[in-house]
């Protein structure tokens, strides 16, 4: 194991190493740990100058209970799961099949697909901008939440792809030949033997897709115009320039807001880190 | 043992294997076509043309190419961009030394893991957000720290000299946490034995990172400069919420200029937007071939 | 009925030809062994007939019918894979019912048929299990039961047995073999370990580089190999090589030994020119470690292993050229020590310089 466990080194470097892990936590989280403070402040704080001492009194669920209320952020925050759930389903749905098809069999423009789909996942955003806000416009799903769902499912199938071909190919392709030799056909291989195998991918691939969408603002920005559509990252943008200096409602917002992918991440870390760090380990 | 079956099924059954990835590929493939694929030769071709995006085009040619040439709001998005690009890629070593203070086994280690990962799964929203309440000036927890320390008080995000560097800085909190999960992953899955046998050889500390430890982490380095040069180019979302560009539009970057110019309240430049994102593609064009590249010698290997 | 018959049948991966036009067959009911050392394209062919490589030219048949170009699953084979390909997520009776199930049997056949072969392979109290709480010699099982629920009319195996230990291998190898004898079925199996393929197979096809080196059987391959090569694979310890010259003499051939020892063997029909250089090969269970006269060849011991039922002594000759000789176990030497090769006539191969036999020493006849 490298660096040493502090267990194997002298008595001071292992008492040292737990003083110092806590402090460094609490610094790298002053910012977060600084708004978490200011959205129990009541408002009279603020005013009166108290940005960093103790509160002067619990104000989190008249704070939190202000942003519900006043604030259209329920409404939000329901968009957002109204795009991000049928974007997990539609993006992960489309790569099962693309990664089968992509790992499982050789064709010519095998490799040709594949990095078409690894390629696009890197692009700017930008340069789909403009194309991607026409066609909306004119399919008459701008300012609406299925004409994010689409774009998003389209997107995210690029990275999706990638991520479950690379699973699949890490599979026993005996598994398959096996099969094929006992007659099974080609969509019962892929119903019956590798999708119930893929399981950890797709939660793994879930929960990421999930955060990703959670946390897109620009395309929120470009397709979307309205309240009616808008997701809670593009309203909380909104809502700061209505809350001007109300600091802690614009904290308890940023909390509100953060929470999902936050919650979704604490429930299903093991899953979310295998995502992310796919091909940080081999190759 | 002569079967007959119907010349329909024995041509499905003859080509099933031949057909069937294409049958499994359609779906995804049409959607990933017609959402990203179309549309990067679409904003090529949109880029010749002088288009407000709802009358008709005009055939312009080069021209939005000429106007880029002779744009100091160009200029400064491309330099910010290259800013951008340098200082983020800190995180990679930063994220490294966060992994490498985190890779042990005390008590309750894995609940810290969590909580130094956590500004990654934040939105940048948030994080834009939280940041500049961070460096506000009078009431920001940053602003406080340099007045107690140095006596001047900085209003980081209106400051021409240094807002670009505190919007990167608010980048390279959830960035550093994504390269340190990375690293982490990557040091967990050293082989033990050859960290034995190369004490054993007598290398440690620096020598040992730098000779063993760092070679085998090789695929964790490449994916956290891949991810962090993509996450450079594509900064968007902290520019927007922190400072709109500002001041002066001296914090822009390229894809926050170009949807300024395509969508701004003064008119929309499609064509214009539309040549300054294909100038970021080609840049970024250069960072995908490379990973392309690398990606296509893993398979010729494999 | 099946018989396989493969004629002139050429794999290409692009432009490496990895089977380079084999062409024989295998009778209904025989048990056939592809052997031969990693890379010579047994599994390759194996997996042609099982159809899952195309076969780039020439032409397969099972059972009379041309298979060449038809589907896995239309050929009527079943095959147990290497690393046995169970379906980790399918309990036992599943992982065998699978391929029934999919291609539209009835329930009580699977069942019926289930039973039946759970029962031949021992699989009966295991059927709830999944792969993963199963032994390797179990998981074996499973994939043999799998193929057998088929009925298929050939077996194919690949290597299935080189992922148990040396006890399980020996063990699992008698109970393929009884297998065969009960269902009657035609079984090809690749392997690369020769003595599996003499202790199973009625008909061994030795293969190295994509060509046939020779096809017979066991015995066949021991006593008469066509070549060095052949020599060379077949038994164990493998066969001793002497280079040495030939010359004819009269109804015999005088071939000189490194060292000048000369030994008269029958010729037969071979012919011989003045001088012609040659390899002598001589089993290390033929050499005579305790010969008084005839062809001895002093040597020198260089080291013995005692392995109780016999012993091996490692021995260098004058030229520095070594030679494996088995003795029986009650036989000791110390290193060093002076050794006589004897080297009985009857048991010479003898080779030309281009490796096909002049002579096998047929000790059957």
């Amino acid at each position: 194991m490298f660096p040493t466990p502090v267990q194997k080194a002298a008595p001071w470097v292992r008492h040292a190493y737990t003083i110092i892990l806590p402090i460094a936590l609490i610094v790298w989280l002053l910012p977060l740990i600084g708004v978490a403070i200011t959205s129990i402040r009541p408002s009279g704080d603020l005013a009166a100058g108290n940005y960093f001492g103790m509160p002067s009194r619990f104000a989190g669920i008249e704070n939190y209970t202000a942003v519900f209320r006043d604030s259209p952020i329920g409404w939000y925050i329901l968009n957002s799961f109204k795009v991000t759930i049928p974007t997990v389903i539609g993006a992960v749905g489309l790569a099962c099949l693309s990664g089968f098809a992509l790992a499982v069999y050789k064709f010519r423009a095998n490799l040709i697909v594949f990095f078409l789909f690894v390629a696009g996942n890197f692009i700017p955003f930008q340069i789909l901008m403009v194309p991607v806000r026409d066609m909306t416009l004119k399919a008459g799903l701008y300012d609406s939440i299925s004409g994010l769902v689409l774009f998003h499912v389209a997107f995210q199938t690029g990275f999706c792809t990638l991520f479950m071909r690379n699973f699949i190919k890490s599979l026993p392709f005996a598994l398959i030949e096996s099969a094929r030799v006992e007659g099974v056909s080609e969509w019962r291989i892929f119903r019956y033997i590798v999708l119930p195998l893929m399981r950890p991918a797709i939660a793994a691939l879930s929960v990421l897709v999930f955060t990703f969408i959670w946390n897109d603002y620009f395309w929120a920005t470009v397709l979307v115009q309205g309240q009616h559509a808008m997701p809670v990252t593009a309203g909380l943008y909104s809502l700061n320039g209505q809350w001007i200096a109300a600091w802690h409602l614009v904290s308890a917002g940023s909390i509100v807001a953060a929470m999902p992918p936050v919650l979704m991440f604490f429930l299903m870390q093991k899953h979310f880190i295998a995502g992310l760090t796919l091909g940080a380990t081999k190759g | 043992m002569s079967r007959t079956v119907p010349a329909t099924s024995s041509y499905w059954k003859r080509n099933q294997q031949r057909l069937a990835p294409w049958l499994f590929l359609a779906p995804g493939m049409i959607m990933f076509s017609i959402y990203v694929i179309i549309p990067i030769f679409e904003s090529i071709w949109i880029s010749f043309y002088d288009w407000d995006g709802l009358g008709a085009k005009t055939w312009i040619g080069m021209a939005n190419y000429v106007e880029l040439l002779d744009d100091e709001a160009f200029y400064t998005s491309l330099k910010n961009n290259i800013l951008w690009l340098v200082l983020y890629l800190l995180a990679v070593p930063a994220g490294l030394a966060v992994a490498l203070f985190l890779n042990q086994t005390v008590a309750g280690i894995r609940l810290y893991k969590s909580l130094f990962f956590f500004p990654f799964v934040i939105s940048q929203v948030v994080v834009g957000l939280i940041f500049t309440w961070f460096y506000a000036p009078d009431f920001g927890l940053l602003s406080a720290l340099i007045k107690a320390v140095s006596g001047q008080s900085i209003a980081i995000l209106a400051d021409e000299r240094y807002v670009t560097l505190g919007i990167i800085a608010a980048g390279l909190w959830p960035q550093i946490a994504y390269c340190m999960i990375l690293y982490l992953t990557g040091l967990n899955n050293i082989n033990p034995e050859q960290v034995e046998a190369a004490r054993m050889d007598g290398a440690k500390g620096w020598s040992l990172l730098w000779n063993i430890i760092l070679p085998q982490l090789g695929p964790a380095t490449f994916i956290a400069v891949v991810v962090t040069v993509i996450g450079a180019l594509r900064s968007f979302d902290l520019v927007s919420i922190m400072t709109d560009g500002g001041p002066y539009g001296s914090s822009r970057v390229l894809s926050f200029y170009m949807y300024e110019q395509a969508l701004s309240e003064y008119g929309y430049r499609m064509g214009y937007g539309a040549a300054i994102a294909v100038v970021l593609f080609m840049i970024m064009m250069v960072f995908i071939t490379l990973f392309i590249v690398r990606m296509l010698m893993q398979e010729r290997h494999a | 009925m099946a018989d396989v018959t493969l004629r002139n049948v050429t794999k290409q991966f692009g432009a490496v030809s990895v089977i380079k036009g084999v062409d024989f067959s295998i009778a209904d009911g025989e048990f056939c062994v592809f052997v031969g050392p990693s890379g010579c394209g047994k599994s390759t062919l194996l997996r042609m007939i099982a159809g899952l490589e195309e076969i780039s030219s020439g032409e397969l048949k099972i059972g009379g019918n041309d298979m060449t170009h038809v589907g896995p699953s239309e050929r009527g084979v079943a095959m147990v894979f290497q690393s046995y390909a169970l379906y980790p997520h399918m309990t036992v009776s599943d992982n065998i019912g699978f391929g029934l199930r999919m291609t539209g049997h009835d329930k009580a056949e699977i069942e019926k048929r289930t039973a039946r072969a759970a029962k031949m392979l021992q699989l009966e109290p295991l059927l709830t299990r999944k792969p993963s709480q199963l032994s390797g010699g179990q998981r074996q099982r499973v994939a043999i039961g799998r193929a057998i629920v088929r009925n298929p009319e050939v077996f194919l195996f690949d290597e299935p047995l080189s992922n148990l230990d040396a006890a399980l291998r020996v063990q699992m190898r008698t109970e393929i073999s009884t297998l065969h004898q009960d269902l009657k079925a035609t079984m090809i199996y690749v392997t690369h370990d020769q003595v599996e393929a003499m202790t199973m197979a009625d008909k061994i096809v030795v293969l190295s580089a994509g060509s046939i080196e020779q096809i017979g059987s066991p015995l066949e391959l021991y006593h008469r190999p066509k070549n060095l090569f052949v020599a060379g694979f077949i038994g164990s310890p493998k066969m001793n090589f002497l280079t040495a010259t030939a010359a004819p003499a009269g109804d015999q051939i005088r071939v000189t030994l490194p060292g000048g020892v000369d030994i008269l063997l029958p010729a037969g029909n071979a012919r011989i020119s003045e001088g012609q250089a040659v390899t002598l090969g001589i089993r290390p269970e033929h050499i005579d470690a305790y010969a008084k006269d005839g062809a001895i060849l002093p040597a020198k011991l260089r080291l013995a292993e005692y392995l109780g039922s016999e012993t091996m002594f490692y021995v260098s000759l004058a030229d520095g050229s070594d030679i494996a000789v088995k003795a029986d176990g009650l036989a000791t030497a110390h290193p060093g020590a002076d050794f006589r090769v004897g080297i009985p006539p009857k048991a010479c191969h003898l080779f030309d310089a281009q490796g096909v036999a002049i002579i096998n020493g047929d000790l059957t006849k």
